[in-house]
């Protein structure tokens, strides 16, 4: 319902069709949960501008630990009114309250009159509410009111243990919750950065050079924070806080523990580079946050060694390729305890492992090809005996004529991974074509006993 | 052995003279003084190069045939291998590339005389972003070879590309290997430009398979003549040797042949 609608005296809960007789013009649309779902997470994260602890209260409220950050607002009233009229201007109705616990200030949102409490004053300002300002079912609020407790201070004078025999723990938790007896915690949509640093600005930024020079400038600071501590960041986050209340975040990852500002920078002209069209900074940003999400210990380092200066190039190189490409994109391969081919090594990104992590390959193993194809290329033989290697095969339409093979090499699959018993075993040849191309074949079947018809395949290139 | 020992001392000199006559010229040129060539091992080849395949530099690889592109690997390969240290190195692909040729197999690259613990790989998505990774992992003195592999002829290794890519080498020790699964008719700028077939292989003691061979054709030499050498790879050394003389005696020993000589 809209203003409109109230305005025409229209309730809740109102047939349709009662109020097309009373009203023919009137418009109607279905609600849309999700919609209002993404909306009220657009808004909380509009939020994280006034504390990095905000958590969702759907279908229609936010619950935001302003703990230790009032004073950056000019006090508790002054922050409120900053996000009542902040939210008023992107055309969002919205009541706050502010309070000691987080239901109070849920009640003083929806049925208050002092918006903001002030510490201490919780019991009192919550007496002569009605009891729908606990946040309890309605089933609980009609059985109460039939025995004539109504507001708050009916119950909260009351002894407790016949209300609990009567109505469940939940009402009691309820009332412990909002009055401050019990603890309530907010469970926040963020992850918790570690160290954060933020810059806001009377006019907002448009200029993408000002804002990786603003990214630059918090990058020293947070460098600055860290190396007191002697960390550095594996995962950095730069939210950009748009005037119209959308929020950009962007990620980057780092291989090495991070915390010079110029490398930091350049991690994020890369990530923006890859994905610039999505951050339109439309009419600008106002506040650019930067925070380190993971951090690990790094020890002063006295840099200038040769060897150090390389290693410091070569992680910088992985970094930013990664950045670029994405993590998975820039790997390297480690052996896996398997002897199916295309399953004995994996690739790992290059950002998560070292070289000397890697264990050694085994070299005492058949000759393996150079390169090796996803999918294996289906191709066509002619072999003296079904079960042979083959005297010619065809291979992306082209004949070769086999001058050595060697093999074959029998691989069997795995049947305790193979639940169907449908994988075939393979036997494998290394074959010279005449022209000295040397290739690697495999024939999916052994001839009679698991295919009549067993297909042939090339699966690599040898040099 | 004897061979090696002569082509170090040889070409010392004349890279000195060259880079004497470079200086003259007023050009930055590495012609192996402040970083040494890499020296195939083969005297004749290594004399056409001048002492070796030249470091901070571009080298242009192509396959002859489509059937040549494993070997055409295992040249690169047997190249990085040689002019591996203790940097990594990186072998960029194209996605499309890697649909075509497969992806790069740790197992037998390990094999190759390449540890796989120093190879990083790196996918793109397109050709140019491929050169253009190549282009930064150049400037990266941590690196000890840099090979990029383009599908098709690589029609985006253009002069343009090519020029960044020698001037990039330029700032660091490592070698640029671009790599292209068909030749291609493009002027590039590269120190060498080298077009590979398979050869046919010695078989080995137990009638397998023996070395990889290959017939590299020096297409382009800015430092001496062109030239052809069937070559084959002992991977477990890690060294070149010559194949083509004892080609000749094993076609000589053919039945055919043999029938010939006694009838003749």
């Amino acid at each position: 319902m809209n203003d409109a609608a109230s305005a025409l005296n229209l309730k809740h809960g109102a047939a349709l069709a009662d109020t097309r007789a009373m009203y023919p013009s009137i418009v109607v649309h279905n609600a849309d949960r999700a919609a209002d779902l993404a909306l009220l997470e657009a808004i909380a994260d509009w939020c994280d501008r006034y504390t990095p602890l905000v958590g969702l209260d759907p279908p229609d409220g936010l619950m935001l630990d302003v703990g230790g950050c009032a004073h950056l607002f000019g006090g508790e009233a002054a922050l409120k009114d900053d996000v009542v009229t902040r939210l008023a201007r992107q055309g969002l109705q919205a009541c706050a309250g502010l309070a000691d616990t987080p239901g109070c200030a849920w009640a003083m949102a929806r049925y208050g009159e002092t918006w903001v409490v002030p510490p201490g004053a919780t019991r009192n300002t919550l007496r002569p509410l009605p009891l729908a300002a606990l946040r309890i079912d309605p089933e609980t609020i009609a059985t109460l009111a039939q025995a004539g407790l109504k507001s708050i201070a009916d119950i909260a004078d009351r002894p407790r243990a016949p209300l609990a025999a009567r109505f469940g723990q939940s009402l009691l938790q309820r009332l412990d919750q909002a009055l401050g007896h019990e603890d309530e915690s907010i469970t926040p949509r963020q992850p918790l950065p570690s160290y954060v640093v933020e810059r806001r600005f009377a006019e907002p930024i448009v200029l993408e050079d000002d804002m990786l020079g603003t990214i630059e400038h918090l990058a020293e600071e947070l460098g600055r924070v860290m190396e007191r501590r002697e960390k550095g960041a594996r995962l950095l986050q730069a939210a950009l806080f748009r005037t119209d209340g959308k929020v950009h975040r962007i990620e980057v990852t780092a291989g090495q523990p991070l915390r010079d500002p110029k490398r930091i920078q350049r991690l994020f002209v890369e990530r923006l580079g890859v994905i610039g069209d999505e951050c339109d900074p439309g009419f600008g940003y106002d506040v650019i946050r930067l925070s380190a999400l993971a951090v690990e210990h790094i020890d002063a380092v006295q840099s200038g060694f040769t060897d150090d200066y390389h290693a410091n190039e070569l992680t910088d190189l992985i970094d930013r390729l990664s950045t670029r490409f994405g993590m998975q994109r820039l790997t390297r391969q480690t052996p896996c305890n398997t002897h199916i081919p295309e399953f004995a090594v994996a690739n790992i990104p290059a950002q998560l492992t070292r070289p000397d992590d890697i264990a050694l390959i085994d070299r005492d193993t058949p000759p393996r090809p150079l390169h090796l194809f996803a999918r294996p290329e289906p191709i066509e033989t002619v072999a003296e005996v079904p079960d042979g290697p083959p005297a010619r095969f065809r291979w992306r339409h082209v004949l070769h004529e086999v001058a050595a093979v060697e093999g074959p090499e029998r691989i069997a699959m795995e049947w305790w991974r193979d639940e169907e018993g449908h994988a075939l075993t393979r036997d494998y040849f290394r074959v010279e074509s005449r022209q000295g191309g040397r290739v690697w074949l495999y024939r999916e079947g052994l001839y009679g006993r698991e295919t009549p018809t067993p297909r042939w395949f090339l699966h690599g290139v040898f040099a | 052995m004897n061979n090696t020992s002569a082509s170090a001392g040889k070409p010392a000199t004349l890279c000195r003279l060259k880079q004497a006559v470079a200086d003259l010229e007023g050009q930055r040129a590495n012609l192996g003084l402040e970083h040494p060539a890499l020296p195939f091992g083969i005297a004749e080849i290594d004399r056409t190069l001048g002492g070796g395949l030249a470091p901070s530099n571009l080298h242009e690889i192509a396959a002859n045939n489509w059937i040549d592109v494993g070997a055409t690997f295992g040249f690169t390969l047997a190249l990085a291998a040689r002019a591996h240290d203790r940097r990594d190195v990186l072998w960029i692909q194209t996605d499309f590339a890697a649909l075509e040729s497969g992806n790069l197999y740790g197992r037998g690259s390990d094999a190759f005389g390449l540890p796989a613990r120093t190879m990083l790989i790196l996918k793109t998505p397109r050709p140019i972003d491929a050169l253009r990774a190549m282009e930064e992992a150049l400037r990266c003195r941590a690196l000890s070879s840099v090979i990029c592999e383009l599908p098709d002829d690589g029609p985006a290794a253009d002069l343009t590309a090519t020029q960044r890519l020698t001037l990039a080498a330029r700032e660091s020790s490592a070698f640029g290997f671009l790599l292209r699964h068909r030749s291609s008719p493009l002027s590039v700028v590269a120190d060498t430009r080298w077009t590979i077939s398979a050869a046919a292989s010695r078989p080995d003691r137990f009638g397998g398979l023996g070395y990889a061979a290959f017939t590299a054709t020096l297409r382009r030499n800015r430092r001496g003549p062109e030239g052809q050498w069937t070559i084959a790879w002992n991977h477990h050394e890690k060294v070149f040797s010559t194949l083509s003389l004892d080609m000749a005696q094993a076609a000589f020993d053919r039945p055919d042949r043999a029938q010939l000589a006694c009838t003749g």
